[in-house]
């Protein structure tokens, strides 16, 4: 069978989910079962009790098979996250964290050298540490070296939609990981999903364009099926692209006739 | 009475209250919460014996949407 | 008896270089070229580099079946001393060379550690960038190595049968196929800024030997990924020891697993020596190939006097003058680079550098 591993954790489902932007938690969780995703990503966030309903730690416990993998979306520092990392893993019990420091609210990108301190520091502290990242296969490599358990490098803007603009990065940063890729941010669609699974991700992680749906578990399930053949594909090797023209005297004129 | 900050606002609280006295004051009923004082994380086993003093910063944290 | 590692017989990445060197699939060996020149292309450009090998010793403790050096053959045996090794690097400059590989047989007495960080130490203060391909050696050494100038070593697995190379490696220490397969890792990790390696075509099956050739360099440079590799394709020739190669290569085959390296390697430099004829080398300039020897002597020293001092360790084929040969690069319109190093980037890679400065966080528990 082919899973997933991360850690000690070896996962079925190579879609996760994201939780933000949905309408309300019964939807959400209506996603998440109609995924099939066992690793559910969530903020932290204080307490509110006029808003009781955005706790979602009960509701998601209560569904079978499901890992929770705390974010730190909110930090801007290295030094945040880590504590943000710290009260997680003592609520959640979860040791996975998704390393999530981007200080600049309009585009949300991540900053690389907050995040590689922290999962520096995490690691070492034996978290389970997904970074999220730019897609940077040089600071790929840097977060696996300092004992990341996968990375998260992002296909555009979150929440952007714009697919997989950072394909060729991508392409890069797979060949080159000996840990799972896992592509996070940007997708808008099952067939992006699918094109990343094709190119070896590990998993990818989705949210905007699941929360945003007219039917968000629809497009759960989509998203899951998409997932799944662009693995299968991947597994049973695609046909290999040829971009280039025939010439017009043959370049290997030069070997003579084959003996 | 003694005054808190929490989550960033102000908190009163009777002398002598415990950390699990507050959550009861501020309507959390379940146990799906952080707790951290002056930074420090207060585990559910300690919350009922934890005394809070005057001044403390106590954040309650949950786990809520987010990417 | 030490079990293969994982990287060497895991096939699930290779399979497309499999399908290109399979000789009865579907891509021509013309539409391989076409690829692999345009590849060539985009990432090197229309350049050449260019070294040559100084033979320092041609004393060996090993007794390689194929070799014209092996310890049981009736060569004269000598060593360049400090002041041969000059006159030879003066010789070599005079021909425009400034990048070299300096080469010993396996680990002697005669010509043992010392010498070579020695002669490694005199060859820097000449040469633009020096190269080794000698013995393996311990992570310590190759520092050492790379603190004298040493910027490369090239060490061939000759081949990666595990079966044939016990047979060929008959005494010595070559004769540790574990030991050899891990000195590139070694290298690397004692600084050595780039691993060169490759398979002596014609020992065993090529297609076998050049998959398991292809796994270690992704395997060197999945962990490696600061350190720059290269690639050689050493064939067969007739040489001093008369061994007869029992999987001999043709011309066709050589440049089919070249295109395939080329196309499944779009960045590493591949390399072809003089053991190959110069209308072969022609062809090959441009189509995948980046770097090649020149005026290669493979007797110990030779440059100085080139009258010289019995046989070398392969019979050159491609014996044009580097005035010769760079013409017929230009020919082709290929730029002849005999300098693309300079010792200011030398220096071990020191890979636990960092600029940054930790952040101590606020203790939580």
């Amino acid at each position: 069978m082919d899973y997933l591993q991360l850690g000690s954790y070896t996962f079925s489902s190579r879609l996760i989910l994201g939780t933000g932007k949905f309408s309300n938690a019964t939807v959400m969780l209506e996603a998440v079962r109609a995924s099939g995703a066992q690793l559910v990503t969530v903020a932290l966030r204080r307490f509110n009790r006029e808003q009781l309903a955005d706790d979602l730690f009960s509701p998601l416990r209560a569904l079978p098979g499901i890992t929770l993998m705390p974010n730190t979306s909110g930090a801007s520092t290295a030094a945040e996250a880590v504590r943000a990392a710290q009260i997680a893993r003592e609520l959640s019990g979860s040791p996975f964290i998704k390393v999530e420091i981007h200080p600049n609210p309009q585009h949300l990108m991540p900053d690389p050298i907050e995040t590689f301190e922290a999962c520096r520091i995490l690691a070492k502290e034996g978290f389970l540490v997904m970074p999220y990242i730019a897609a940077d296969p040089v600071l790929a490599k840097r977060l696996e070296e300092v004992g990341c358990t996968s990375v998260m490098p992002l296909g555009s803007a979150i929440g952007s939609g714009q697919g997989l603009a950072t394909a060729e990065m991508l392409n890069i940063i797979i060949r080159e990981s000996n840990i799972p890729v896992i592509v996070d941010a940007g997708l808008r669609s099952p067939s992006e999903a699918a094109l990343a699974m094709e190119m070896g991700c590990g998993a990818v992680l989705v949210n905007s364009a699941i929360a945003v749906s007219d039917n968000p578990p629809a497009m759960a399930g989509a998203f899951a099926g998409a997932v799944d053949a662009g693995r299968k594909a991947f597994k049973a090797g695609l046909m290999p692209k040829s971009s280039f023209a025939i010439a017009t005297s043959p370049l290997t004129a030069f070997l003579g006739a084959k003996v | 009475m003694i005054t808190l900050e929490l989550n960033g606002k102000q908190q009163i609280v009777p002398p002598g209250s415990a950390v699990t006295d507050l959550l009861s004051i501020i309507g959390s009923v379940d146990n799906n919460v952080a707790v951290v004082i002056n930074d420090r994380i207060i585990r559910p086993d300690k919350r009922s014996t934890h005394q809070l003093q005057e001044g403390d910063r106590v954040e309650i944290l949950i786990f809520a949407g987010g990417g | 008896m030490t079990n293969l590692p994982d990287w060497l017989t895991d096939g699930r990445n290779s399979a497309t270089l499999a399908a290109m060197l399979d000789p009865s699939s579907s891509s021509s060996l013309e539409s391989l070229a076409i690829e692999s020149r345009a590849l060539t292309l985009r990432r090197f450009g229309r350049t050449m580099t260019l070294y040559a090998p100084l033979y320092l010793s041609n004393y060996c403790s090993s007794g390689c079946a194929y070799c014209g050096f092996a310890s049981d053959r009736k060569t004269p045996r000598r060593r360049l001393e400090p002041d041969d090794i000059r006159r030879e690097l003066t010789a070599m400059k005079k021909l425009g060379i400034t990048d070299i590989l300096l080469l010993t047989g396996e680990r002697t007495h005669n010509a043992d550690f010392d010498y070579l960080l020695r002669s490694v130490d005199i060859a820097a203060q000449e040469m633009q960038r020096v190269s080794v391909e000698a013995f393996p050696m311990s992570i310590r050494e190759y520092r050492a190595l790379a603190d004298s100038g040493c910027t490369a070593i090239t060490i061939y697995q000759e081949t990666y049968n595990r079966e044939r190379y016990e047979a060929l490696h008959r005494w010595g220490p070559k004769k540790d196929f574990i030991e050899r397969l891990e000195t590139p890792a070694r290298a690397l990790e004692g600084g050595i800024k780039t691993a060169g390696l490759g398979v002596l075509l014609g020992l065993s099956d090529p297609g076998e030997d050049a998959l398991s050739l292809y796994r270690h360099v992704r395997y060197l440079g999945r962990t490696y990924w600061r350190a720059g590799l290269s690639v050689s394709f050493p064939r067969m020739r007739p040489q001093t020891g008369g061994y007869e190669p029992p999987f001999p290569v043709d011309d066709h085959s050589l440049a089919r697993i070249i295109f395939a390296f080329r196309i499944a390697l779009p960045d590493v430099e591949l390399v072809l020596s003089t053991r190959e004829s110069a209308a072969y080398r022609d062809g090959m300039a441009g189509l995948g190939i980046t770097r090649m020897s020149i005026e290669s002597r493979t007797t110990v020293g030779g440059y100085h006097d080139p009258e010289n001092n019995g046989k070398g360790q392969f019979d050159v084929f491609d014996d044009r003058s580097a005035h010769e040969f760079c013409n017929a690069m230009r020919a082709k319109n290929i730029e002849p680079v005999f300098k693309n190093w300079d010792p200011a980037y030398n220096g071990p890679a020191d890979v636990n550098n960092t600029i940054l400065h930790p952040v101590k966080p606020q203790p939580c528990l």
